[in-house]
Formats: structure tokens, C-alpha cells, sequence
């Protein structure tokens, strides 16, 4: 029997959980909704295996721009090499990622195989949904400081914003 | 000193309206649009600002909303059942622009909500970006709106989809956000520009058109309205994703 991984990347880290009942799961999709929308029951679906938080601002628009590019950051590489199971148990596993790059990305790394179709999406939603109350420490309101802190600094970057020159304009 | 502006020292009484977190000032000669201001004493584009007397001999500021720069203020005035974002609402706007409707709707959904507003054009961004230092509601994410995996860490799950990007790809566009973002049992509001769509097509077929797409992908629309006088051959369309409760 294949152990089912998954990868959530927020703003605040990195977090590979466990899905615990994938056997009995398989690929029912009606059963996973149903399972997604209320935390006591998603709760015995996933467990946290690892989480990885930035250590910086930079750190963390250093990740999202590999992310969201489809690249493996040598943090995400660290992480993984960390908390996925021996090597010798890897080619039993499937490793659940948000998109098609970051699974051939992870692919050629690793030699996992991923996967970004089926259930995986619905089990991220359901991820996306409880993730506050899946990682110790985190609450509703630092999940979404970590995310307006990283949205302004990717942001900024994508526009090549000039703090100074608009800090100017003020005076 | 406050009542600058607008009501030009006429009388003004500001009443809530039926959205909640939405106002209506009373005058004489017309009525008004407004926000309550979260960042008191400064417009965001130019708007007009109004501060009344509250309970509490505290002044309350408000700011002017013109339906004919907002497609939102423009669907309130004609009439819009509901807009889905009460005070506390989590909110993704696609199609941010350079934030004044976003303004308006951090206003509304207050400090205990959030807006992630997505915009492409880097233009546009600048001015959001702006917009979005002084409103710590807002989130900011320059990026195209096509590709939501590229800022899937940016977002949480989200109330309320708001969008307005005149794109002829839109309805697929708003249906990938909501299958990554939209919780089961949100709501959308989407505006939608004939033009953009199909300009050789009639605006009711071309909206019809893409009510059809919206139901292909679990997004169920509930209500539509044009948004004459304020807009031509614009229409919003207001509706739930994966309505809880119904069995399947």
C-alpha cells in the first residue's frame, strides 16, 4: 500500500502533512469533501509531519519566488529531505503538490512520484481552510499578518516598486 | 473641521444602508453612496468626505462612493440583493485596478475583515500597493489572476469572490479561484463588460452565455442585473459555489 504525502506551502512556511486514511480514502472524491469541511473529522484525515517556518521577510520572498515559479528552493529541498520517510520507503510514497511544475520539479530531485490531480486539490483546499489549527502557534490572525507582510514584499518586487522615489512625493 | 465638502454645509444625515457596512447620506437635493473612512481624514482618490456626529459626541468619517467609477457602487445603486461582505468577510478581488473600489470595500469589511486584492498591470499595481499601506485589510498580490498557483501562498480560504477583470476568459478565471480559494458555501460577484466578452454578440446573449460557463463549474448563479444608467452593457451576476446543504 502507497503512503499519501502532501506539501502545503502558506506564507508563513512549509508543511508536509500525512494522509492518514488514504487506504480506506483512496480516490472517493465525495467522500473527501465531505470529510474537508469540518475540522474534527479533516483533522483525523491529516497529520502534521513537519513544518518549516521562514526565518525572514527575505527568507520567505525568497521561497515564494521559487514557489511560484515551479522551483525547488534549497529550503523546500532541506525540508523535505528532513521529513518525508527514509529513502528506501520513497518509491512506495506519493507526494501531493499544488501544481504540475512543482511536482517535476520535486520529481527530479527526489524521485517521488507526485501528484497534483484527483483528490489532492480538495485535500489542499481542506488544508487551506484548517491550516491555523493544524500548526501549533499559528492562529487566524498571524497566518494573515505572514500573509500581507509577504503579498506586500512580492508585490513590491513584481513592480519594482521605488520606496524611496514615492516616500518623496509625500514630502 | 468636518462636513467639508459634499454636503457643502447643507444638512446631512447619514443612515445605514441595507448591505451592511454600507451608507447613505441624505440631503436635500441628492443622496450619497458612502464608506465608513477606516483611515480618518485621508481620500484615497480624490473622493469627498463627510463627518457626521456620533453617539458619543465622536466624529464619524465617511467616504463618498461614485457609482459611476464603481462598478460595485453602481450594482448597490441599482438595486444588487446582496454583495456578500458584511463587516468580517474575507474577500479576493480580481481585478483590483489601482484599489479605489478595493478602498471602498476595505471600508466595509472593516479591521476584522480582509480583501486579497489581485491585480496584472504593474501600472495600476503602483497605485494599489500605495492604497494598501495605509489599509492593513488589504492584501496586496501583483499577479495575473490566470495562474492562482502562482500566489497560492499568499491566500486563505476565502467568504467572497469579487471579480472584475474584463477579460474574455473571465468566468474560467473566477472558477480556478474559487476551486483553490472559495469555501463551499461562498459567494461570488462578478461584473461582466458584453464588449470584453464578445462584441459581436448582443450583451443578454453574451451574458447568458456566461451564466452557462459559471454553472459548468459548480458556480450557481442567483441573480443578475444590468447597471444602467451607470454602465452600458454591464452586467453583475451574484451567486453561491458548492451550496452547502444539498445533497448531490
Amino acid at each position: 500500500m502507497s503512503n499519501l504525502y502532501i506539501l502545503f506551502e502558506h506564507a508563513s512556511g512549509y508543511a508536509l502533512f500525512r494522509v492518514r486514511e488514504f487506504e480506506e480514502i483512496g480516490m472517493n472524491l465525495p467522500q473527501v469533501e465531505a470529510s474537508v469541511v469540518d475540522l474534527s473529522k479533516f483533522a483525523t484525515v491529516v497529520k502534521l509531519v513537519g513544518f518549516y517556518p521562514f526565518q525572514s521577510g527575505v527568507n520567505a520572498l525568497d521561497n515564494i519566488n521559487a514557489v511560484s515559479e515551479g522551483l525547488v528552493h534549497d529550503d523546500l529541498r532541506t525540508f523535505l529531505d528532513t521529513n518525508l520517510p527514509k529513502e528506501k520507503k520513497r518509491a512506495k510514497m506519493i507526494l501531493g503538490v499544488a501544481d504540475s511544475r512543482i511536482a517535476s520539479a520535486i520529481n527530479e530531485h527526489f524521485s517521488i512520484s507526485c501528484q497534483h490531480t484527483g483528490v489532492i486539490p480538495e485535500l489542499l483546499r481542506g488544508l487551506r481552510l484548517h491550516f491555523p489549527n493544524l500548526v501549533k502557534g499559528l492562529t487566524d490572525q498571524n497566518q494573515s499578518k505572514a500573509q500581507l507582510g509577504l503579498g506586500h514584499a512580492y508585490s513590491r518586487a513584481k513592480v519594482k516598486f521605488n520606496v524611496n522615489r514615492v516616500d518623496n512625493m509625500i514630502i | 473641521g468636518g462636513g467639508r465638502g459634499g454636503a457643502g454645509g447643507k444638512k446631512v444625515v447619514v443612515e445605514p444602508h441595507r448591505h451592511p457596512g454600507v451608507f447613505i447620506a441624505r440631503s436635500k437635493d441628492d443622496d450619497m453612496l458612502l464608506t465608513k473612512n477606516m483611515v480618518v481624514g485621508e481620500s484615497v482618490y480624490g473622493e469627498k468626505r463627510i463627518s457626521v456626529d456620533g453617539e458619543n459626541q465622536e466624529k464619524i468619517e465617511y467616504r463618498v462612493w461614485n457609482p459611476f467609477r464603481s462598478k460595485l457602487g453602481a450594482a448597490i445603486l441599482s438595486g444588487v440583493d446582496n454583495i456578500h461582505m458584511p463587516p468580517g468577510t474575507k474577500v479576493l478581488y480580481l481585478g483590483a485596478a489601482s484599489g479605489t473600489t478595493v478602498s471602498h470595500v476595505s471600508d466595509i469589511v472593516g479591521p476584522e475583515g480582509l480583501v486579497y486584492a489581485v491585480e496584472f498591470s504593474h501600472r495600476s499595481g503602483r497605485d494599489l500597493l500605495n492604497v494598501a499601506k495605509k489599509r492593513t485589510n488589504i492584501i496586496p498580490i501583483i499577479e495575473d489572476a490566470r495562474h492562482p498557483h502562482k500566489y497560492r501562498m499568499l491566500i486563505g480560504m476565502v467568504d467572497t469572490i469579487f471579480a472584475d477583470v474584463a477579460q474574455p476568459d473571465q468566468a474560467r478565471i473566477v472558477a480556478l479561484n474559487a476551486h483553490h480559494f472559495l469555501k463551499n458555501g461562498g459567494n461570488f460577484v462578478i461584473s461582466i463588460k458584453a464588449s470584453c466578452i464578445d462584441s459581436t454578440a448582443s450583451p443578454e446573449a453574451v451574458f447568458a452565455g456566461e451564466v452557462k460557463k459559471l454553472q459548468s463549474e459548480k458556480l450557481k448563479p442567483k441573480e443578475q442585473l444590468t447597471l444602467e444608467p451607470y454602465e452600458r452593457d454591464h452586467a453583475i451576476v451574484v451567486g453561491n459555489y458548492r451550496p452547502v446543504g444539498k445533497s448531490k
